[in-house]
């Protein structure tokens, strides 16, 4: 059976080993990195399925790991990062990491952040496009090709640019999507660096697909960063959702 | 200090030239008594004195007007003449009431500076106060956890071999209970470092309310898994100025502290209420309630319920609600409702005193 390889760049030795026990028990192959430059020259070398990523390594910034692997691969890169630096989350994704996930995390979090990001870059490989089957989520499903949204088999009417947004983070489910992402896909690149509309249309969306704004069922909030919308349910049906 | 000259110059003439050219008038319209004329240039003298800083302009002033009242308005005109009846009284006169009066505004001033001077000293000395008493509660929150983690690991690494299964699970259950018990008092801490950097104001920007709340409930849940909320907000979205993350710590305490301290499991409700010019939280449980007693201490960080909760007192986490809340300019208070506790704090939808 083939093995997936995760490359762990990270400085602290327990945590370190601590994930790779976890990744190892779930039949993953794993390589471990202390430096960024040792990291590098094992992304290099082996290229890994998946990277994890801490941020704050002794010998070099992690963004610059972020934008070396960038110019020539599109292996998905996991960022691990503390709390409070929103600021930082936001550039590394922006920069090409495919999510991020918060010191301390449990080990569900870890795999399900795992799995949604080796599904999302294998999707891109085999060509299997989403826009062919619908997003599934609990009562909600979106037909890409009929652009149609419902909710417990209710139709739910978007306005164009709300059927854009919702249709992009479906696509991109389980994945945080920063609030300069979905700004450039939906109003393109020249789209004014003000967020404000896009909070204004995620407030509407907000109203109807969810019961509850302040506790939502779809679509989540990473306050400072960026929305993520619930992992697509319909491809994996074995799978045990994320969070 | 330029600025000061100019003021106080400017400040002079001006009186300088207002008394006299009133004197003129009134001179003109027919009053022929100098005492009159000379109750103006009094009058300029006081308020010059009154309004600059020292004693040399107020001085400068007073031989002025004695000139002034010389020349212009006694016998004869247009002339000094220092031979009139009673001159030296008035010269003398105009002169004592200058330095009368400047030595009492300066005193005045004086004072009020050094007043100015020892506000700020208190202030500064309770602002170390507060963080000498935030420092020692969380020494002790934190000894005790460790203390706890500490001896549980060292006891099963010790012990392996006569531990029975559940004995090693009990123990680990511990350790992990209170790493998280740390994490909680650290992530709290770390808020706090985003207010104290300069001014003790925070950076704000403007947020929509219901997304820091609905990341602050999952937030919670993911360490108090069974947690119920039922929130009541208003429908229309609403936006406020605030450091979000911080504001989300200040729920994540709050709920927490409903949900562990109320030893109830009724459901929380989370209440959103918008005004003309403010937004108000209250976070209500139905409880056991807040000793009555420690209601005034509830946010200086030294609360300790007597009722059985042990180290995982609501200590930290509430002073630090507070302080987050103080740095928004807004207010937060404790009570008891009937069945339970009540949190309540309020966000002005302005900047505040900024």
């Amino acid at each position: 059976m083939y093995k997936f390889t995760v490359l762990i760049i990270e400085d602290e030795k327990n945590i370190q080993t601590f994930m790779n026990k976890i990744l190892k028990k779930h039949e993953y192959k794993i390589l471990c990195a202390d430096s960024g430059k040792e990291g590098l020259s094992l992304v290099r070398s082996q290229c890994p399925d998946i990277i994890l990523l801490d941020l704050g390594l002794p010998d070099m910034d992690g963004s610059t790991i972020i934008e070396t692997v960038r110019t020539w691969s599109s292996i998905p890169i996991i960022v691990i990062s503390a709390r409070s630096t929103e600021r930082e989350k936001v550039a590394a994704l922006d920069l090409g990491a495919d999510d991020y996930i918060t010191k301390p995390f449990g080990t569900s979090e870890l795999l399900a952040r795992i799995r949604t990001s080796l599904r999302h870059s294998n999707r891109l490989l085999t060509n299997d496009s989403l826009y062919i089957r619908p997003y599934q989520c609990g009562g909600l499903i979106l037909d890409f090709s009929k652009r149609l949204l419902s909710i417990d088999g209710k139709e739910v009417h978007l306005t164009p640019i709300e059927y854009k947004i919702v249709a992009f983070l479906a696509q991109n489910s389980g994945k945080v999507m920063t609030y300069a992402t979905i700004l450039s896909s939906i109003w393109g690149p020249f789209a004014d660096d003000d967020n404000k509309i896009l909070r204004v249309n995620m407030a509407n969306i907000r109203r109807k697909l969810e019961s509850d704004a302040a506790q939502p069922k779809y679509i989540f909030t990473e306050v400072g960063v960026g929305y993520r919308m619930k992992e697509d349910e319909y491809e994996a049906p074995g799978n045990i959702p994320a969070e | 200090m330029k600025k000061n000259l100019i003021k106080n110059l400017s400040v002079t003439l001006l009186c300088l030239a207002v008394s006299t050219a009133l004197s003129f008038l009134f001179f003109h319209l027919g009053n022929k008594h100098s005492v009159n004329i000379a109750l103006f240039y009094i009058l300029a003298l006081i308020i010059i004195a009154l309004n600059t800083d020292g004693y040399i302009y107020g001085i400068t002033a007073s031989f002025f007007c004695v000139a002034a009242v010389n020349t212009f308005f006694t016998y004869p005109f247009f002339k000094m003449d220092f031979t009139l009846d009673g001159y030296p009284v008035t010269f003398l006169g105009m002169l004592t009431i200058a330095i009368i009066t400047c030595t009492i505004t300066t005193m005045l001033k004086q004072q009020k500076t050094t007043l100015d001077e020892r506000e700020k000293k208190l202030a500064e000395a309770e602002k170390e106060r507060i963080r000498a008493n935030l420092l020692r509660a969380v020494s002790h929150d934190l000894r005790t956890p460790l203390t706890s983690i500490i001896g549980s690991s060292a006891s099963y690494m010790e012990d392996y071999e006569n531990l029975t299964e559940s004995e090693r699970l009990e123990l680990l259950s511990n350790i992990n209970e209170d790493a998280n018990w740390l994490l909680n008092i650290v992530e709290n801490l770390l808020t706090v470092t985003r207010i104290h950097n300069n001014s003790g104001k925070v950076k704000k920007s403007p947020e929509v309310v219901e997304e820091v709340v609905s990341e602050a409930i999952a937030r919670t849940r993911k360490r108090c898994p069974e947690l119920m909320i039922s929130v009541k907000m208003p429908e229309a979205p609403l936006t406020i100025p605030m450091d979000a993350t911080l504001i989300e710590q200040v729920l994540i305490n709050l709920l927490e502290n409903a949900f562990v301290h109320s030893h109830s499991r009724e459901p929380i409700e989370l209440i959103i209420e918008n005004y003309e010019d403010k937004v108000s939280f209250t976070i209500r449980d139905y409880g056991i309630g807040i000793d009555k007693s420690q209601l005034p201490f509830i946010f200086t960080g030294t609360y300790h319920d007597n009722r059985g909760d042990s180290y995982r007192g609501r200590g930290i986490g509430l002073s630090i609600c507070h302080t987050i809340i103080t740095a928004h300019s807004g207010t937060i208070s404790a009570g008891n409702h009937e069945n339970g506790a009540e949190f309540t704090f309020i966000l002005f939808k302005e900047k505040g005193d900024e």
